[in-house]
């Protein structure tokens, strides 16, 4: 669904509705292209897609790219860090949402 | 302008070493990291301290702050950086300074703003696609049912007619769309950051936050609500009015419900193609027994119910 506004631009909700290339997920969450690579061997980021050219991240890799990338600039962790990071964030996620439906 | 007492910021004596700095910050960053951080004020302390660590890591800043600091006397009054303070230092600048810059304070602007204006008038020449810029915007779970328009304010970092970096403020009209969940981004094309050269203008992401509910608790696309009954509703069954982001619904309550069923009303949740449900999870609300009627009553109801072991689960 894209709509367009009294402004001329276009509004896309990132989740539904976009797939990023390897150089655009780089240029949206501005990381180096060798980051994102590392973090795809690290298991932090699973694109769509056999080699790096057919690379597609969906919209949710943009948010974790881009908290992977504070992780990895301000706290100074390393990509298996930023993967176990990520993973244990994820989890608290998923115990808040449970938490969530019962009370 | 405030004095920033960056020693102060780190909690580290003035003579601190660059390890005992770096230590300080690291401490305070993984605190105050607003990804993982709970304390309120969580984003605010952490630009704080990232500035502060910015100035204070770098030999070249950090000399030229002591220089200014002394002539301060490291008070917090109102401060104006001297005449001509700067001339004999030289700021290299950081590569990657990128959007952080906005979020300085205007005391760092005012010592070291002059760095990032020099690197914006070197890449002048250059063709480069602006930068993708990011915000939050904070909407109601109801803006989710029904859609909504919201104006969102940005400071965005430019470059004028001289090259010169500076802050704009602009006020963009969003239409936010119905369907939109909680920690979903929108991409608005082409309004992030000017491109250099002929280079196209980067993108707008505004992340989706959504304000807390007195009453419900949003899970994904779903909506929850706590729903009390008083305890011949449950045992007995009734139909009552339920309030939902959409308007009021009357619920059957089957008899014999307990505590913590919850009852499911289908594709009432955040609505979208594949629309949430919405849940109403029964508690039971006593009514006190204040009155000797009210007493007669639990007596009543004791004795009609010989055999009843509310703690029948408790034993082995």
């Amino acid at each position: 669904m894209t709509s367009t506004m009294n402004h001329d631009y276009t509004i896309d909700i990132v989740e539904e509705e976009l797939q990023l290339t390897l150089d655009q997920l780089c240029r949206a969450c501005r990381a180096h292209e060798e980051l994102v690579r590392v973090w795809v061997v690290e298991g932090v980021l699973t694109p769509i897609g056999e080699s790096p050219p057919e690379w597609r991240f969906t919209g949710t890799s943009l948010r974790r790219a881009r908290l992977a990338l504070t992780l990895t600039r301000e706290l100074e962790i390393n990509a298996p860090g930023v993967a176990l990071a990520l993973d244990l964030m994820d989890e608290i996620d998923a115990l808040k949402a449970r938490l969530r439906t019962v009370t | 302008m405030k004095f920033q007492d960056y020693y102060q910021t780190l909690g580290v004596a003035r003579d601190a070493s660059p390890d005992d700095i770096k230590r300080a910050y690291r401490k305070l960053a993984r605190k105050y990291h607003p990804d993982v951080s709970k304390e309120p004020d969580a984003e605010a302390r952490f630009k704080q301290i990232g500035e502060a660590s910015e100035v204070l890591q770098d030999p070249e800043k950090r000399a030229a702050y002591d220089a200014v600091g002394s002539q301060q006397g490291g008070g917090s009054g109102d401060f104006q950086p001297p005449p001509g303070w700067d001339t004999g230092f030289e700021f290299s600048g950081r590569g990657d300074e990128g959007l952080g810059a906005q979020d300085h304070s205007d005391f760092f602007e005012a010592l070291f703003g002059r760095a990032a204006r020099g690197m914006g008038a070197q890449r002048r020449t250059m063709h480069m696609p602006g930068q993708d810029h990011h915000a939050k915007v904070l909407i109601d779970l109801e803006d989710a049912y029904r859609g909504a328009q919201r104006s969102v304010s940005l400071r965005m970092p430019v470059l004028d007619a001289e090259g010169r970096g500076v802050l704009q403020e602009r006020t963009l009209a969003i239409n936010i769309p119905k369907g939109i969940r909680e920690g979903q981004h929108l991409r608005l094309a082409g309004q992030g950051g000017p491109g250099l050269g002929d280079a196209a203008a980067g993108d707008l992401f505004l992340e989706i936050e959504f304000n807390t509910h007195r009453l419900y608790r949003v899970v994904g696309r779903d909506v929850y609500v706590d729903l009390p009954l008083a305890p011949w509703e449950a045992a007995l069954g009734a139909s009552v009015a339920v309030p939902t982001p959409d308007g009021e619904v009357e619920l059957t309550i089957p008899p014999g419900s307990a505590a913590g069923r919850k009852l499911r009303l289908k594709g009432k949740g955040i609505p979208g193609s594949a629309a949430g449900d919405f849940y109403a999870v029964l508690t039971i609300a006593l009514p006190p027994a204040g009155s000797d009627t009210a007493k007669h009553a639990y007596a009543a109801l004791k004795a009609a119910a010989p055999d009843f072991d509310p703690r029948a689960s408790l034993k082995g």
